[in-house]
C-alpha cells in the first residue's frame, strides 16, 4: 500500500492529463464530426465520396498504427511532431472519422415523414436542420456520444507510447520504479474505471432529460 | 520503397501469421466465454446475473491496454507468469467476450416472445426451447455485429507488440526503427490490416446481409 | 364553388425506374372544391397529392398551383416552391407532428419560420384553432399523449396555422382506430363547409360521397373515372371504376379497401 500512496498523485496527474485531452479533442472531432456528416448526406458524390474513405480508413486500420503513422511516419518527410502535438492530431483525426458516422446515422434516423410535414409547411432546408432534425437526431446520438468519450478516453492509453505523460506513462514509470506493476497497473485500471463511469452517468443523466418527449 | 519492402516481406508475412493466430484464438476464447456470459445474465440466477452483469460492465470499461498489462505484469508478480502470447488471449478473449456476450443476449431477446410462447405451448421444455427455436433465429441477427466485432478484434491484436509478441505490428515497428523509413514500414502494414478490414466489412457483411434477406 | 382553377394538372407522368406509379393523368381543381381521389392501394393516389407541392418530384406533365408552375423532370427554385407550400396545407396519414415540440409548438413552427408572423399573434390564433377542435386543454403536451385522433386534429391546425388556399389530405384517417375516425372526418366536413379548396386521398366512400364535389377514381395507373361524387359513385361509367367500386362496397368480398375500413392496418 507504500507503493499506493506513494504513486497516487502522480496517476492522478496522469488523468487530469488524459482528461484533459480526450475533452479538447473530442470537442474539435465532433465539430469536424459534423461538417463531415452534412458532407456526406449532402455534399455530392465528390466530396462526400472523400469522406466516406477517410472514415474507413480511420475505422479500418489499428489505432496504434494511426498514432505511430503521424509521429514516427511522418519524421519520413521531416516532419518531428511533439508527444502532445502527435496525440491532439491522432486523437482530432480518429474521433473525426467515428463522429462522423454517429451524426450521419442520427441524421438519417430521424423519419421521413419529419422532413416531408416541414417541407411541406415550406421551411428552408437550414431551418429544417436546426428546428427539426438535429433536435431530434440529438436524442438518439446521446447513447453514442457517451461511448465516443469512453473511446477517446480509452484511447488515451496508447498516447504513452509516444511520450505522452498520461496514466499509463506514469503508471509504467512507477512499476518499473518499484517493481510493483500488480498495484500500479490496477490503480491504472481503476483511474480509467472511474473516469468511465462518470462520463457513463452524466451521459445517462442527459439522456433521461432529453427523452422528456419521447 | 518496393525494395525495401520486398526485403522485409518474410518478417511481415509472418508477422500476419501470428496476428491470424493470436486473432483466432481469442475469438474462440470470446465466443464461448460470451456465449456463456449471456446465457448467466439470462439464467434468472440472481447470483450468476450479478457476477456476468458485473464483469461485463467492469471489463468493458477498462481500456484493453492495461487488461492486457495486468495479465502480463500484475499477475507475473502474482505468481501467474504468462507467456506474451498467452497473456494476449486472455485479455483479447475476456474482453471481447463482453462485447459477444452483448450481442448473443440482444439477439436472443430479439427473438420474439410469440415463438417462444407457441413453442411451450406444443410442450417442448426450455432447452429444446432455445436450442431448436430461439438460437436458429437470434443466428443469423448475430452474424454481421459478431463480424463487425471481429474486425475490432483484428485491429486490437496491435495492442500485443507492447508485451513482445512478435505480431504485425510488432514487426512494422521493427522495421521502421532498423530502416530509418518509418512511413514506408508502417504503410505496409497498414495495407494488410485494411485488406483485412475490407473483406470483413464490406464482403462478408454484405452477404450475411444478403442471406439475412433471402430468408426473410 | 368557382370557375378559377387553382390547381392544373396536364399529362402527369411518375415513374420509379422501370415500374410506372402513373402515366397521363389530368385534373383541374377549382377554386372551393372538394377532390376525392379513390382506388385500389398501390396506384399512386398518395404519389399523386405529394406532387402537387412537389414532395414527390415526377417525370412528366405539368402542374399549376396558384400560379406556380412545376414541371415535369424539372427542379423548381428552392424560394418559389417554399411559397407555394406556404400557401398549400399537407395533412398526412402518419400525422408527421414533431415529436420534440409541444403541440402549441408544433402549430406555430411554420407562421413564425417561414412567415416571420410575431409569436403572439401566432399563439392566439394557434390557440383559436385548437379551441375550434376542443384540443385547447392538449396545448402544451408533447404529441406522443395524444390520442390518434387528437394528433389527427392538431396536424390540421398545423397545416392550418399557415392559412393556406388549398389543403392535401392524404388518408387522413387509415392509420386511425375506427372509432377515432368520426371527428378528424368531422373537422374535414367544417374545413369544406367553409369552402376550403382540398384534394382528398381517402378509403372513405360514404364520406366522399357526403363531402366532395367532384370524384376521381385512380386505376391501372391513371385516372379511370371522374366526375360529381354521386354520380361517380353510385352509377359509374367505366368498367374500372365499377369493378374497383364493387369490391369496395360489398364488404363480403375481400378487398383492400373493405379490409383498411374493418380497421386492420
Amino acid at each position: 500500500m507504500h507503493v499506493a500512496s506513494l504513486y497516487a498523485s502522480a496517476i492522478a496527474s496522469g488523468a487530469l492529463k488524459d482528461v484533459g485531452l480526450t475533452i479538447v479533442s473530442s470537442l474539435i472531432a465532433l465539430l469536424l464530426g459534423i461538417a463531415g456528416a452534412l458532407a456526406r448526406l449532402y455534399g455530392g458524390s465528390v466530396i462526400g465520396g472523400l469522406v466516406y474513405w477517410y472514415v474507413e480508413l480511420i475505422r479500418g486500420l489499428p489505432a496504434i498504427l494511426q498514432l505511430f503513422i503521424i509521429f514516427f511516419g511522418l519524421t519520413q518527410f521531416g516532419i518531428d511532431l511533439s508527444p502532445v502535438a502527435a496525440s491532439v492530431l491522432w486523437l482530432v483525426a480518429y474521433g473525426t472519422g467515428y463522429a462522423v458516422e454517429i451524426f450521419r446515422a442520427g441524421i438519417m434516423e430521424v423519419p421521413t415523414g419529419q422532413r416531408e410535414a416541414a417541407d411541406a409547411l415550406g421551411l428552408s432546408s437550414l431551418k429544417i436542420l436546426q428546428k427539426i432534425i438535429v433536435p431530434q437526431a440529438w436524442v438518439g446520438m446521446l447513447p453514442n456520444l457517451t461511448s465516443f468519450l469512453v473511446l477517446q478516453l480509452k484511447n488515451t492509453t496508447l498516447l504513452y507510447l509516444v511520450g505522452y505523460a498520461d496514466i499509463m506513462y506514469q503508471a509504467r514509470l512507477g512499476a518499473d520504479a518499484t517493481e510493483q506493476p500488480g498495484i500500479l497497473y490496477l490503480m491504472a485500471a481503476l483511474a480509467y474505471l472511474v473516469i468511465a463511469l462518470v462520463i457513463a452517468v452524466a451521459g445517462l443523466r442527459m439522456e433521461r432529460r432529453a427523452a422528456l418527449y419521447r | 520503397m518496393i525494395a525495401l519492402w520486398r526485403q522485409y516481406l518474410p518478417q511481415f508475412f509472418q508477422g500476419v501469421g501470428v496476428t491470424l493466430e493470436l486473432t483466432a484464438l481469442s475469438l474462440l476464447v470470446a465466443l464461448l466465454f460470451g456465449f456463456l456470459l449471456a446465457l448467466a445474465r439470462l439464467s434468472g440466477w440472481r447470483g450468476l446475473v450479478l457476477g456476468a452483469t458485473v464483469y461485463t460492465e467492469v471489463i468493458r470499461a477498462i481500456p484493453v491496454l492495461v487488461l492486457l498489462f495486468l495479465a502480463y505484469y500484475s499477475l507475473a508478480q502474482a505468481g501467474i507468469k504468462l507467456s506474451g502470447m498467452t497473456a494476449a488471449v486472455v485479455t483479447l478473449g475476456g474482453f471481447y467476450a463482453t462485447l459477444y456476450g452483448e450481442i448473443f443476449r440482444g439477439a436472443i431477446l430479439g427473438v420474439d416472445r410469440g415463438q417462444s410462447e407457441a413453442a411451450l405451448a406444443l410442450g417442448m421444455n426450455r432447452r429444446t426451447v432455445m436450442r431448436k427455436i430461439v438460437l436458429p433465429q437470434a443466428f443469423f441477427t448475430i452474424l454481421p455485429p459478431a463480424t463487425n466485432q471481429l474486425s475490432n478484434l483484428i485491429k486490437d491484436t496491435s495492442l500485443v507488440f507492447t508485451v513482445g509478441v512478435t505480431d504485425l505490428m510488432f514487426q512494422a515497428y521493427a522495421a521502421s526503427s532498423a530502416t530509418f523509413q518509418p512511413m514506408d514500414m508502417l504503410l505496409l502494414a497498414g495495407i494488410v490490416y485494411f485488406v483485412f478490414y475490407l473483406v470483413l466489412s464490406k464482403f462478408l457483411t454484405r452477404w450475411e446481409l444478403n442471406v439475412q434477406r433471402r430468408r426473410g | 364553388m368557382s370557375n378559377d382553377v387553382v390547381v392544373d394538372i396536364k399529362g402527369l407522368a411518375k415513374h420509379f425506374g422501370d415500374r410506372v406509379v402513373f402515366d397521363n393523368v389530368s385534373l383541374a381543381v377549382h377554386k372551393s372544391e372538394v377532390v376525392a381521389i379513390i382506388g385500389p392501394s398501390g396506384v399512386g393516389k398518395s404519389t399523386l397529392i405529394r406532387c402537387v407541392n412537389h414532395l414527390h418530384p415526377f417525370n412528366a406533365g405539368t402542374i399549376d398551383v396558384l400560379g406556380y408552375h412545376l414541371q415535369g423532370d424539372v427542379a423548381p427554385s428552392k424560394p418559389m416552391l417554399r411559397e407555394l407550400r406556404s400557401r398549400v396545407g399537407m395533412v398526412f396519414q402518419t400525422f408527421n407532428l414533431f415529436p420534440h415540440l409541444t403541440v402549441l409548438d408544433n402549430i406555430i413552427l411554420g407562421p413564425i419560420e417561414v412567415k416571420r408572423l410575431p409569436r403572439a399573434q401566432v399563439t392566439e390564433r394557434a390557440m383559436d384553432l385548437l379551441a375550434m377542435m376542443g384540443l385547447q386543454q392538449r396545448a402544451q403536451m408533447y404529441p406522443k399523449r395524444l390520442s390518434g385522433g387528437e394528433q389527427q386534429r392538431v396536424a390540421i391546425c398545423r397545416a392550418l396555422a399557415m392559412e393556406p388556399e388549398i389543403m392535401l389530405f392524404d388518408e387522413p384517417t387509415s392509420m386511425l382506430d375506427p372509432e377515432l375516425v368520426g371527428e378528424v372526418l368531422e373537422a374535414i366536413r367544417r374545413l369544406a363547409k367553409q369552402g376550403m379548396t382540398m384534394l382528398l386521398v381517402t378509403h372513405e366512400m360514404m364520406f366522399a360521397k357526403d363531402v366532395a364535389d367532384t370524384v376521381v377514381v385512380m386505376a391501372d395507373h391513371t385516372v379511370a373515372e371522374r366526375g360529381p361524387a354521386r354520380q361517380v359513385l353510385e352509377s359509374p361509367q367505366t368498367e374500372r371504376a365499377r369493378a374497383f367500386l364493387r369490391r369496395v362496397l360489398n364488404p363480403g368480398l375481400s378487398s383492400d379497401g373493405a379490409r383498411r375500413q374493418r380497421g386492420g392496418v
